[in-house]
C-alpha cells in the first residue's frame, strides 16, 4: 500500500498552491516556472537569497521563504533537483542591487542546475555567489570527490543568511558568511524506517527488527552500516558526541537542530532534545539557539537527525533577527 | 581578410548533422548514460530550427541558447545552452569571424567547467571543447578546430569516467567514445563545412567514428 496521499500529477505544484494559499500574506506563488517570493523584505537587504531543491523535505525550502530569510525558494519534484530555469528566474526576480545569493544543499543536480542558472544571470550582469551546504557526517570521507551531503544544517544557515543579509551585508561578504557558516555546522542522522518510495508506494528501503540505520541520508540513501539497535540513551550520546568531535574548532556556544526525518513524533524528537542537551551541558557546552521538530525531512521517514552549529561573535545576533515566515518559529527571534 | 561564418547555415547544418547521427549518439549512450543524449540533442537542435523560423530577427545562438537551456532534458542540454549562450555573446562582441569563436568557445567551455567541474580526461563533452578551444586560441581555422574537437571526442573511447553519468558504469564504458563530446565535436564540425566548405572532414558518420568500421 502506498501511505502516500498525493495526486498522481504533478504534486508538487498541488502542493506549492496549497502551501501558497495557505500564507497568502507571507508568500507569492509563481506557477511557470514554479517558484514562490517572499512578499516583503527587509529594507536593508541588498542582497536576495534564494534556496530550492528537491520537494519532500517541507518545510524546507519553501517554508522559510519571508521577511528575514529566504526571498524565493525553489522546488524539483520529489527527490530532483529544480530546472534552471525556474533558479535563473526566481533569482531574476529577486536579485537585489548586489545581486542574488544562492543557498545550495550538496548533490550533484542541485550543483549543476543552481550553477547554470547562475552562469545565465552572470550573463544578464547579475552578479551572483553559491553557499554550499555540506554537514551530513555520515558522507565525510575524503576518498569521495563528491564531498558530504547537505541536510538538516540548511535552516541554520538560511536563517543565519538571512539576519546578515537584513545587516546589510554585501554579495561577497555574506557568500564568505554562509560558508562559514556551512563550515562550522555537522549533522548526523538515524532512521528505524525508511521514507515510502514516492512513485511505487512501500518502504524504499528494508530494514530488520532491532536495527536502525545509522548516517542514513534525506533521500533514504542507506548508511555506509546498518547497526543494531543501541538504547536510546546510547544512542543520543553516540549522535552527539560525533557531531562534536566533529566540529574541530568547537566554540563552548552552539545553535543545536534536533529534526524529524518525517514520521518521528514530537514526543520522541523533545525526549532526544532533552537527552543532546544533557550531553552537551557534560561536555560544558551552551546552546544558545535551538530549534525541535521537523525541519528538514526525508518524506515520511522514521527517524531523526542532530546538527549543532558553533557560533562566532555576531552570529547569534542573525540568529534572532526578526524572521516572519511560514515555518520558522517566532520564539527564536522574539528576543 | 576576415571570414564570417552565417551563425544560422551553422546551426542548420548542426541540425541535419544531429539528424543523421542520432542513432549513433543514442547507442552511445546508452552504453554509458541513461540513452536520451541522441534524442535530446536531435529534438533540442529541431526546436532551433523552429526558433529561428519563428523569429528571423533575433541572434541566432541567441536563439539556440534559449532552447537548451530551458527546454532540453538531461544534464549535457543545458550544458550545451551555455556554450551557445557563450558563443552568441561572443559573436555579437567580436563579429562573426574565427576571434568571436575563439572567444566564445573559450567563455563556454568556461562557463561548462564552472558548472560541471570536470577536467579535460575525465570523459566529458570538456574532451572535445578543450582541443578545439586550443586550436583556435592558437590561430588554427576552424577545419583544424574541428579536427581537433573529434579527436579530442574519439580519445574519449580509452577513458574510464569519473565525471557525468558515465561514472557510474566504470569499465562498461571503455572502447566506445562519449557521446556528449561527440555531439558537441559535431558542431565543429558543422561550424568548419559552412565557414570552410572545401576542406576534407569526411561525413558526420565519419566524424562520429562509432561503431568502428570493422
Amino acid at each position: 500500500m502506498n501511505r502516500l496521499f498525493l495526486p498522481a500529477e504533478a504534486p508538487v505544484d498541488a502542493a506549492l498552491r496549497g502551501f501558497a494559499l495557505a500564507h497568502p500574506g507571507l508568500v507569492r506563488l509563481h506557477e511557470d516556472p514554479l517558484y514562490v517570493t517572499a512578499r516583503d523584505r527587509h529594507p536593508g537587504r541588498r542582497v536576495g537569497l534564494l534556496s530550492g531543491g528537491g520537494s519532500g523535505h517541507e518545510p524546507l525550502h519553501a517554508g522559510f521563504v519571508g521577511r528575514g530569510m529566504l526571498d524565493a525558494a525553489v522546488p524539483g519534484r520529489v527527490f530532483a533537483s529544480p530546472h534552471n530555469r525556474q533558479v535563473y528566474e526566481a533569482s531574476r526576480a529577486v536579485a537585489g542591487e548586489d545581486g542574488v545569493l544562492h543557498v545550495v544543499k550538496n548533490y550533484t543536480g542541485d550543483r549543476i542546475n543552481f550553477g547554470i542558472a547562475a552562469e545565465r544571470l552572470r550573463a544578464d550582469g547579475i552578479p551572483v555567489r553559491r553557499v554550499l551546504v555540506d554537514d551530513d557526517l555520515a558522507t565525510d570521507d575524503a576518498e569521495t570527490a563528491t564531498g558530504r551531503r547537505g541536510t538538516g544544517a540548511t535552516v541554520v544557515v538560511e536563517k543565519l543568511l538571512g539576519g546578515a543579509a537584513d545587516a546589510g551585508l554585501g554579495l561577497d561578504e555574506l557568500a564568505e558568511a554562509g560558508a562559514a557558516f556551512a563550515a562550522a555546522s555537522r549533522s548526523i542522522a538515524v532512521a528505524a524506517r525508511a521514507q515510502t518510495a514516492p512513485g511505487r508506494g512501500g518502504e524504499a528501503f528494508e530494514l530488520v527488527d532491532g536495527e536502525i540505520e545509522y548516517g542514513v541520508g534525506i533521500h533514504g540513501e542507506r548508511a555506509a552500516r546498518t547497526v543494531e539497535r543501541p538504547d536510546f540513551e546510547d544512542l543520543v550520546d553516540r549522535m552527539t558526541q560525533q557531531v562534536l568531535d566533529a566540529l574541530t574548532d568547537a566554540s563552548d556556544t552552539v545553535l543545536l537542530l534536533v529534526n524529524g526525518l518525517g514520521a518521528t513524533t514530537l514526543l520522541e524528537l523533545y525526549a532526544v532534545h532533552d537527552r543532546v542537551r544533557h550531553v552537551l551541558g557534560e561536555r560544558g557546552v551552551s546552546v544558545a539557539g535551538q530549534l525541535v521538530g521537523t525541519f528538514v525531512p526525508a518524506l515520511d521517514m522514521s527517524g531523526f537527525s542532530v546538527t549543532v552549529t558553533s557560533l562566532r561573535e555576531n552570529w547569534l545576533d542573525w540568529w534572532h533577527a526578526p524572521a516572519l515566515t511560514p515555518a520558522f518559529p517566532v520564539s527564536e527571534t522574539a528576543r | 581578410m576576415t571570414v564570417t561564418v552565417d551563425q544560422e547555415k551553422v546551426l542548420r547544418t548542426y541540425a541535419e548533422a544531429a539528424r543523421t547521427a542520432h542513432d549513433a549518439l543514442t547507442a552511445l549512450d546508452q552504453l554509458s548514460g541513461d540513452g536520451d543524449f541522441g534524442d535530446n540533442l536531435r529534438e533540442g537542435l529541431d526546436g532551433v530550427e523552429a526558433g529561428l523560423d519563428a523569429r528571423p530577427g533575433e541572434a541566432p545562438f541567441a536563439v539556440a541558447a534559449g532552447v537548451f537551456l530551458d527546454e532540453v532534458g538531461g544534464t549535457s542540454g543545458p550544458l550545451i545552452g551555455l556554450l551557445f549562450q557563450e558563443v552568441g555573446r561572443a559573436l555579437a562582441a567580436h563579429g562573426d569571424g574565427r576571434e568571436g569563436w575563439a572567444a566564445g568557445v573559450r567563455e563556454g567551455l568556461a562557463a561548462i567547467q564552472r558548472v560541471g567541474e570536470a577536467e579535460p580526461g575525465d570523459r566529458t563533452m570538456v574532451d572535445a571543447l578543450a582541443p578545439a578551444r586550443d586550436a583556435l586560441d592558437g590561430g588554427a581555422g576552424f577545419a583544424d578546430a574541428a579536427r581537433a574537437a573529434l579527436a579530442g571526442a574519439r580519445a574519449t573511447a580509452d577513458i574510464r569516467a569519473r565525471r557525468g553519468r558515465a561514472s557510474y558504469v566504470g569499465e562498461r564504458a571503455l572502447g566506445a567514445p562519449d557521446p556528449g563530446a561527440t555531439g558537441v565535436a559535431l558542431l565543429f564540425w558543422s561550424l568548419a563545412r559552412v565557414a570552410e566548405p572545401d576542406a576534407d572532414l569526411g561525413s558526420v558518420a565519419d566524424a562520429v567514428g562509432w561503431p568502428a568500421a570493422s
